[in-house]
């Protein structure tokens, strides 16, 4: 009969596959254990994201409006230089006065959420 | 009507009951009385199940279960009992959560009362029966109350935003953004408030959970057979280690035959289910966990070990699901009808992953104002699966596991069951039995 030709597989398969799987599940858990234990924590005053240079007192826009939606500004700038040849006050050229580096500021958000923009595919930042 | 059924008529201590009627005892040393719970019945005959009607206690149910012990085997008992009506007998049963429905018994029943499907029926009475308050088991799986069941979670949830401000201000919160919340949805659900509303409720389903599994304990401790209750089998820790690995690694789940399928889709949303709840403690405890708390970033960017933990059990759900469900088209009303509660709770498990692929979708796309919306269907639906886990077909992981320790303690299982020819009895001798 079928039906006991099926029975008779073998019976290890699922309780092996819920081994690995069990594994699998476990993975992350694993590795940020050794990253907790491994990697030194941050020196003391080291600070996530650079500190802006103190010549400029403040940002084109609020610190909670620029966290968020910065590159909705610089898109709306990038479309009136662009499409209008409208220049403003706000510029990419300007964001570097202040947040001078791009790998200690705008690369930590990015990297950390996966993003790559591709604004410095052209655009210079030093 | 009033019938004294004789189980164990080996050592007599009572009084001869009626006249001259044989001595009688049941295995726990109280007398039967059969008072057929028509309710029960009627309960029964609601959820489609009223084929067990149709037994005539033939046995080949029991002869053809792998997982069903030798001494006083399921689900041939379960039948006649659901046919008398036998509520208390039936629900303080574990038999009937050693059963995983893969229709071997259904197929091959001579009559058609499908007895598979009977014991899915009583398990869900069951849940009904032990989860307190008793009405949310009768609401959450008829269907006239669905949209009742939708709109509880959805009002709350409304609700908890609506008094967001208030709150805020009432708890001295203070808007989240932090540096290390990078796009984040906190500036719509802030976390704190999230937190809050997910741990009150979780609490108070955890409450019912206890309370569930503290009755059912003891139903089942005062109608299983004295001497397995004063000489356990084994623990109550090796009990529960040895009921978890049989759940994880569903040893159980792969004796059946006919419905085979079924283990493999049941495997993958267990593992994936269970790859969502570790990343959803994770994130909610990062907070306070030592490893991470200088370091966390979130949400998760996509190569980040989590997400793609998160991402590959989503997957794992929605692809068992989507077994279940063409397993269930296929065989239609064949081995294995499927109830209300069935598909409930698999179209709840299907709306929360898939809205929360679309969350995570539109967030990537950055459309601003949608992904919030997405999200708080999401959460909507989170939230049903979570308040209604212990009177939904989501609550067999409270009763099954349950029942499973309590197998083992006992020495119920198959794994466990003395092969003493003493104890071993003829189907025969069973039928003259239950006949009285």
């Amino acid at each position: 009969m079928p039906d006991e030709v099926a029975g008779d597989r073998p019976r290890i398969r699922p309780a092996l596959l819920a081994v690995i799987l069990v594994l699998v599940v476990l993975c992350p858990l694993g590795y940020s254990i050794v990253r907790g234990v491994f990697t030194p924590g941050p020196e003391p005053g080291q600070v996530f994201l650079e500190r802006p240079d103190p010549k400029h007192e403040a940002c084109v826009r609020e610190t909670e409006y620029m966290r968020y939606h910065h590159w909705e500004l610089l898109r709306s700038v990038r479309e009136e230089v662009v499409r209008y040849g409208v220049r403003g006050e706000v510029g990419l050229s300007r964001c570097r006065d202040c947040h001078t580096s791009r790998e200690r500021f705008c690369n930590q958000c990015h990297d950390a959420v996966s993003l790559t923009p591709d604004c410095f595919d052209c655009h210079y930042y030093p | 009507m009033t019938v004294d059924a004789a189980e164990n008529t080996s050592q007599d201590t009572r009084a001869p009951a009626g006249e001259g009627a044989a001595p009688v005892q049941s295995r726990n040393g109280k007398p039967i009385l059969i008072e057929p719970d028509l309710d029960f019945i009627d309960a029964l005959r609601k959820q489609g199940r009223e084929s067990f009607e149709k037994c005539f206690q033939c046995g080949t149910c029991s002869a053809t279960c792998a997982l069903s012990p030798d001494r006083d085997p399921f689900p041939r008992k379960e039948m006649i009992w659901a046919g008398w009506g036998m509520k208390d007998r039936l629900l303080t049963d574990p038999d009937i959560w050693l059963c995983y429905q893969c229709h071997d018994c259904t197929t091959r029943c001579p009559r058609g009362a499908r007895p598979g499907d009977v014991l899915a029926a009583i398990r869900q009475e069951c849940v009904t029966q032990f989860s307190f308050p008793r009405f949310l088991g009768r609401w959450v799986n008829q269907p006239q109350y669905l949209p009742l069941m939708l709109a509880i979670p959805a009002v709350l949830l409304g609700l908890a935003l609506a008094l967001k401000g208030p709150l805020e201000t009432a708890l001295g919160m203070a808007p989240e953004a932090g540096e290390r919340i990078v796009y984040s949805y906190s500036s719509v659900f802030p976390h704190w408030l999230l937190n809050i509303f997910f741990f009150t409720f979780s609490i108070l389903v955890l409450l019912v959970a206890i309370s569930g599994v503290v009755r059912f304990w003891r139903a089942m401790k005062s109608s299983a057979p004295q001497d397995q209750i004063e000489r356990p089998a084994r623990g109550l820790l090796a009990s529960i280690l040895t009921a978890l690995k049989s759940i994880i690694t569903h040893d159980d789940f792969a004796q059946c035959t006919k419905s085979r399928p079924r283990m493999w889709s049941h495997l993958s949303v267990f593992f994936g289910f269970a790859a969502l709840t570790l990343v959803t403690l994770w994130v909610i405890t990062a907070k306070h966990n030592p490893l991470v708390q200088d370091t966390f970033i979130y949400p998760f960017g996509f190569w980040n070990p989590w997400k793609l933990l998160a991402n590959v059990g989503g997957i794992a759900v929605l692809g068992g699901c989507l077994l279940m469900i063409g397993d269930r088209v296929k065989e239609g009303d064949q081995p294995g009808a499927n109830s209300y509660s069935d598909w409930t709770l698999i179209g709840t498990l299907m709306l929360v992953v898939l809205t929360g692929f679309f969350t995570e979708v539109l967030h990537y796309v950055r459309l601003e104002p949608h992904r919030h919306l997405a999200y708080f269907v999401h959460l909507m639906f989170v939230f049903t699966l979570l308040i209604y886990l212990p009177y939904s077909k989501f609550a067999h992981l409270i009763y099954r596991t349950t029942a499973i320790v309590f197998a083992e303690y006992i020495g119920r299982t198959a794994r466990t069951q003395p092969t003493s020819a003493a104890e071993t009895r003829s189907p025969q001798q069973e039928v003259e039995s239950h006949a009285g």
